[in-house]
Order: structure tokens, then C-alpha cells, then sequence
């Protein structure tokens, strides 16, 4: 494939990955993470506050990789802030990720990397949590620069992708506690392909010089010190990050109510189906890296490839896909650090597939079959993002916020219109602390909102224009509110409802206003 | 170009970094900022995601007793069935008094979105002494303007009675109902009519907590003998 053909190809892949990250990012409301992480970024842009919690929240490259955006896009408070602006930030490092398979061209060859991209770019997972605003999207762009890095560097040694693989290092680290699987994955990759290495095959190790790996090291260390300390000031939060260990793996066992069975990732890839809703799979990804696998240990397979590399990727992969399996603890977002070595896998498999076949008319059929599979996976990624994106028969609609939860936000916003305080009046919230979120960030421009997680502390309701409660603290405020309130029930995740309590004359200003229009 | 891509990205990821050195916010002259003793909403992980029926935490206590005059019967089971929609997207209309209430697909009829109705043809004028409703109940969902009317013109024209209206902002354009919103359960939900004399019973509806559309797994009339 000639240079032309090649870059033309992957801008074509960097085009349909970009429209499908970037349209329309503000199609589902806020899940209860993303606002959480929202309102965590909104005290570092309006106060320059972030401080490291080791008990929840994640690393801190999601909050400062945030602010150049919201920079950019003129919003300098927490109230000019929009969701189009914050899922921008994943959607840029989804994209970003493609276009560091570039750099894997001379390890895995311009065939494969084309595949790989067009995994990538397709991939229902991939697009669905590049829309989404937690760490997620940005692990993996910093895992597949970590994997390029290294491999460049062990190809041939130089401290600039020596600095380039600590960067990366480090920022997977400042991104999630669950890097450590990722380290620990490639740690006992490099040492199964060094067992595995063939004399015959010409691999050597890589020459590497100390002072490039403490180059490397210490780059790695800076990042995340910078990060994890906000910039020098907070000189606990590297500790924090080391202790916070203990926090997650703990968690990681306990699970609690996200406890899933080992096969939780692999069967919601491989097929998944949920109601009278459409079936979902990733099959093809799937399938395509079991080729790959073959390719890499078939002495006579016919690929361009490093084999080592490729080994590399299927150790990798195996390695990560277990360790992830094997924690009680799963979300679907957590498929996309080991579902890389898949799609990256399967960007092998596929040329690997093709020739195998000497007959030119079997090799046009599996193209034609490989193409129709790779459209059917981009139109299940617009399905899940743009037709089912709150929908729970999508396999990777998980805790989602419901459609329904902003016709709340919208009639708290025309209640506020008439009421004389606006957007001052006073509106209390009275729920669990699970049943809270997203209100915190669709009632960010309102300036006297109080958060309760019962009733005990919030004073007399009749002092609020609006009180909104769980539906276990609507039963027992009922008594209190019927006379003075009228009631709107709201769902705000399947089978969890929100009440909304509207003041009487508030009400009757409502519906006179709506008579009169 | 491949250098040039990895600068842009690498500089890229470090300009954001030295960007996002913190921020200090301007204060304008003379004014400081109003605190105020609100408390904040409590930082946690993700909430569970539920997916199976958990129908009886949510309703709490089973229904009580009800009770009607002696000789009371079900009278609208296998009656006709017409609705605002008799194109269904899901199911067919004789749902509605099939005496079938699973929860599961195919126990349901689903009608389009908006406002719909469904109308029971009862076959003679008599005592209506209880109507329970079975909406949807494999998940907990809340039905907006939920109205039931009864008449005995089929064409709801004249003397017509409202059994339930529950339409507080008047959004179905049938009046203001006063009645309140409730989770449907696997009970169904009991509306008591105290005897209006009726053929035809309607019931309006107007989407839903999860969606727009309209649903109805059973409808049960009861009433005592027309004398």
C-alpha cells in the first residue's frame, strides 16, 4: 500500500470516528458520575480548588485536561459550563487514540494499523464512552500512547520516547487507580514475550541505557506528582494516590452493588440482547483478534508485523481481559482498557485473515464480508449513542440517567421564571445521597439550592418554593406537604423516582400562566 | 508526519497541563461574595443500576381490603375494546380485558405516543363498583394524566362521569384533575366509581415515567346487576 492510500485511508477512519464522537454530545442527560465529576471540575475552573480524594473521584487528569476546553469554548464558571463542552474532552482523546496507531505503523504494519483504527473507530464501546465525561476514554488514550512508547523505544532506544513512555506512564496513573491492572498487564506481557522469543526470529532485547530508563522514570513521576499534588498545593496528594490503593482494592473485592460474574465483559461484547430490544455485538472485534492470536504464533503466517509486538498484544490482552474479569467489581466502562488489546489485536487478524487465502475471489468475499461487518458495528456505535443512548436495553447503559429527569429540570427552569426570586429562590432537596445526583449540576445556576439526606435537618418545607425528594422521603414528608405542595412524580433512573413539590401559589401562577398562553 | 502528529499530540497533552494551572478568580470592586448556609450535595460513586422489577420496596405496603356491595362480578372480561389508536405499535386492544395480567412481553398492548385512550364496551348500563387498572408493571413506572371517565354514550359527549383525573396541569385538555400520581404496581391500581351507572368506560393516559407511549396489560370493571 502506497503512502496516499494509506494516509488517505486513515483520514477517511479519523473522519467517521470524529462524527461519531462529536455530533450531538449533549443527546443524553448527565449520568450521576459525569455530574459528579462536572461539579468536582466546575471548584477547580471558578476557584482553581482541586484536591485529591483517595476515597472516590479517580485521578485528576480528567479535571485539568478539562480546563484548556472549557477555556477554549469561553466558559469560565461553572454555570456557562454545558455538557457539549465537558463530553468534548473524552471525544477529543477517543479520536486522539486512533491517531496514535500512526506511530504503530512500523511494529504492526500500515495494513493492520488501518484496521486497528477502524476498530477503534466503530467499536459501539469505544464510541459510547467517548461521549461520556469520566476517566475512561482517557486511560486508554494514555495506555495505547504508553504501548507505542515503549515499543518504539525497545525498536530503538532514544530518550525522547523514553520521556514519551513515562508521560504516558504517568498520566494513566493521574487518570484512574485502575492503571496499576494496565502496568501490571504489560509488566507480565514483556516477560511472557521474552520467554517466548525465538532465536530464528532475529529479536533481541531492547539496548536500552540506564540513563534513558531514568529519564523515562522520572517523567513519569513529574507528571503525576504535578498532577496529583495540584501543581505543589497539595503535597499529600502523591501520598494519597499511593494510600488510596488500599481504598480501591478493597472496594474491588467488596463490590457491593456492582458485583457482576467473570463473564460480565466478554458476553456483553461477544452478544447481547435485553428485552424487545435490538441484539448488540461486538463479535467481529472479537473474532478477528482470535485471528490475530493465530497469526502471531503461527511460524508461517504471513504478516508484516513484528511478532514480538504482536505477541506483545495478545499476552497483553489475555493477561488484562482475566485480571478485569476476575474482579467482582465491573462497570461496562471499564471494558475499554483491555478491549484496546482486542481492537488492536484484530487490526492484525485481519490482513493475517485475508492472506490466508491464495484464491483472489475467497480474499474479495472475506473483504466484502469484513466490510460489511465493520458497517454493521458503526451502525450499531450510532445506534447506542444516538438512538438507545439512555436506553437500558444498551448493553452498556448502565445507573443512566432517564429521559424523563429533565422534564423536571425544565419545569423547576419555568417555575423559576415566575416566581419574583428567579433563580434565588429557595429550593430544597431532600434525598439519598444515590438519588441526589445529576440535580447538583442541572441546578448550578440556581443560588439558593440545599442538599438533605433526610428530612431531620431541613427545617420547615413550607420556607421553600421547591422541595424535591426521594420517594422514601416524599412518604414520610407526605403529611407535611399535601396541604401547601402540589406532587409530580419523576423518573430518575429505571424503577427510581424523584417527587417534585411545587408551593400551591406557585402552582396556581403556573397554570394561569399556561392558560394564558 | 508521523513526528509531526506525536508533537502535536504530545504538546497538546502538556499545554493543557501548564493551562490548567489553578485559576484565581477576579473579584470586582466593593462587593464580596453573599455565603450562604445551604449544605452541598454529597460526592459518591455510582448508584446501582437496576434493572430487574423491585416493584413491592417501592410501593411498601400491600393494598387493604375493599369492599362492595353483595353480588358484585367482574363484568368486563372479553368485553370489546376500542382505543384512540387501534393500530397498537405492540400487541392488540383485546389485551385489555383478556384476563391475562402477567408483567412479561407479550402480556401488553402498547399504543403510540401522547395522549390515548381505551374504551370498554360493558354491553348494558349498570352499578360500577370498582375498576382496577394494570398499566405496566415490570417496571416501576408513573403514568401522567392518567383520566377515567364512565358514560353511557360511546361517544363521551354526554353524561359523563369522572371516576379519576390525576392531569394537575391540565395537559390532556380535560380539566384540572385533583387526584395524585402513583407508581404502578403489580396490585394495579383500584379506582373506586361509588356506583355510577355506566356502559362505556374510558381511560385516558398520556405516556410515561420511562417513555411516551401508552400501555395497558388489564383493565377489570366490576360491577353489580342493573335492575
Amino acid at each position: 500500500m502506497n503512502k496516499k492510500a494509506f494516509a488517505g485511508l486513515f483520514l477517511l477512519i479519523v473522519l467517521g470516528a470524529a462524527g461519531l464522537r462529536l455530533a450531538d454530545l449533549s443527546l443524553q442527560p448527565m449520568h450521576h458520575d459525569e455530574a459528579n465529576q462536572a461539579l468536582k471540575f466546575g471548584a477547580l475552573l471558578e476557584r482553581g480548588e482541586y484536591r485529591y480524594d483517595k476515597a472516590d473521584h479517580h485521578g485528576p487528569s480528567l479535571y485539568y485536561l478539562s480546563l484548556p476546553f472549557a477555556r477554549a469554548l469561553g466558559a469560565n464558571t461553572l454555570a456557562k459550563l454545558n455538557e457539549r463542552t465537558l463530553r468534548l474532552v473524552p471525544a477529543c482523546f477517543g479520536i486522539g487514540a486512533i491517531l496514535l496507531l500512526l506511530f504503530l505503523v512500523p511494529l504492526i504494519g500500515k495494513e493492520a494499523a488501518l484496521w486497528g483504527a477502524l476498530g477503534l473507530a466503530v467499536s459501539p464501546v469505544m464510541v459510547y464512552f467517548s461521549r461520556f465525561y469520566i476517566q475512561e476514554t482517557l486511560l486508554l488514550f494514555f495506555l495505547v500512547g504508553f504501548i507505542v512508547a515503549l515499543w518504539r523505544y525497545k525498536r530503538r532506544p532514544s530518550w525522547a520516547w523514553a520521556v514519551a513512555a513515562g508521560f504516558f506512564a504517568g498520566m494513566m496513573y493521574a487518570t484512574k487507580e485502575t492503571s496499576v491492572i494496565a502496568f501490571g498487564s504489560v509488566a507480565a506481557a514483556f516477560l511472557l514475550v521474552s520467554l517466548f522469543r525465538g532465536k530464528k526470529e532475529g529479536d533481541r532485547p531492547a539496548a536500552g541505557k540506564l540513563s534513558n530508563l531514568l529519564i523515562g522514570f522520572g517523567a513519569a513521576i513529574l507528571v503525576s506528582l504535578l498532577l496529583f499534588t495540584s501543581f505543589f498545593q497539595n503535597p499529600r496528594g502523591w501520598f494519597d494516590s499511593i494510600l488510596s490503593f488500599k481504598v480501591y482494592f478493597v472496594r474491588a473485592g467488596e463490590a457491593g452493588f456492582h458485583v457482576h460474574p467473570w463473564s460480565y465483559y466478554l458476553q456483553t461484547l461477544a452478544f447481547s440482547k435485553s428485552g424487545s430490544g435490538p441484539l448488540w455485538s461486538e463479535g467481529l472485534i472479537l473474532i478477528l483478534a482470535a485471528a490475530g492470536i493465530v497469526a502471531a504464533f503461527r511460524p508461517r503466517a504471513k504478516t508484516v508485523a513484528d511478532r514480538s509486538t504482536l505477541r506483545f498484544l495478545v499476552f497483553f490482552t489475555l493477561i488484562s481481559t482475566a485480571a478485569y474479569s476476575l474482579v467482582p467489581y465491573k462497570t461496562p466502562w471499564n471494558i475499554l482498557p483491555f478491549y484496546a488489546g482486542f481492537v488492536l489485536l484484530s487490526g492484525s487478524g485481519a490482513p493475517a485473515l485475508l492472506g490466508a487465502f491464495r484464491r483472489r475471489s475467497i480474499r474479495v468475499l472475506i473483504f466484502l464480508l469484513l466490510a460489511a461487518g465493520f458497517l454493521h458495528l458503526g451502525a450499531q456505535a450510532w445506534r447506542a449513542s444516538f438512538v438507545y443512548p439512555a436506553d437500558p436495553r444498551n448493553p452498556y447503559v448502565y445507573a443512566q440517567t432517564s429521559p424523563d429527569f429533565l422534564k423536571l429540570v425544565l419545569r423547576v427552569e419555568d417555575l423559576a421564571a415566575l416566581h419574583p426570586d428567579h433563580e434565588k429562590m429557595l429550593i430544597k432537596v431532600i434525598a439519598g445521597p444515590y438519588e441526589t445526583w445529576p440535580l447538583p449540576w442541572y441546578l448550578r445556576r440556581f443560588s439558593r439550592v440545599g442538599y438533605w439526606t433526610d428530612a431531620t435537618g431541613a427545617g420547615a418545607p413550607e420556607d421553600a418554593a421547591i422541595v424535591i425528594t426521594d420517594a422514601e422521603q416524599a412518604g414520610r414528608l407526605e403529611s407535611g406537604l399535601n396541604a401547601s405542595f402540589q406532587s409530580e412524580y419523576y423518573e430518575l433512573r429505571p424503577n427510581v423516582f424523584l417527587v417534585l413539590h411545587i408551593r400551591n401559589e406557585l402552582w396556581e401562577e403556573y397554570l394561569k400562566s399556561r392558560a394564558e398562553k | 508526519m508521523k513526528k509531526t502528529v506525536l508533537y502535536v499530540l504530545v504538546i497538546s497533552v502538556f499545554a493543557g497541563i501548564l493551562a490548567s494551572a489553578p485559576a484565581v478568580r477576579a473579584q470586582e470592586q466593593g462587593k464580596e461574595e453573599l455565603k450562604l448556609q445551604l449544605p452541598k450535595p454529597m460526592f459518591i460513586g455510582t448508584p446501582r443500576n437496576i434493572n430487574s422489577p423491585n416493584l413491592e420496596k417501592i410501593t411498601g405496603k400491600p393494598r387493604g381490603a375493599f369492599f362492595v356491595p353483595a353480588g358484585t362480578k367482574l363484568v368486563s372480561l372479553n368485553k370489546p375494546v376500542t382505543a384512540s389508536d387501534m393500530q397498537p405499535v405492540i400487541g392488540e386492544v383485546g389485551c385489555v380485558t383478556d384476563g391475562e395480567k402477567s408483567g412479561e412481553d407479550g402480556y401488553f398492548v402498547e399504543f403510540g405516543p401522547g395522549k390515548q385512550y381505551v374504551q370498554i364496551d360493558l354491553k348494558a348500563s349498570q352499578p360500577l363498583q370498582a375498576i382496577v387498572v394494570w398499566h405496566y408493571h415490570s417496571q416501576a413506572r408513573v403514568y401522567r394524566d392518567v383520566v377515567i371517565q364512565v358514560s353511557d354514550d360511546k361517544d363521551f359527549v354526554s353524561g359523563v362521569t369522572t371516576i379519576f383525573n390525576n392531569d394537575h396541569d391540565n395537559s390532556s385538555g380535560l380539566g384540572i384533575g385533583k387526584d395524585k400520581e402513583y407508581i404502578e404496581t403489580f396490585e394495579g391500581k383500584l379506582f373506586d366509581p361509588r356506583g355510577a351507572k355506566a356502559r362505556y368506560v374510558r381511560l385516558w393516559s398520556n405516556g410515561n415515567t420511562s417513555n411516551d407511549m401508552n400501555h395497558y396489560v388489564e383493565v377489570e370493571v366490576y360491577a353489580t346487576p342493573a335492575q
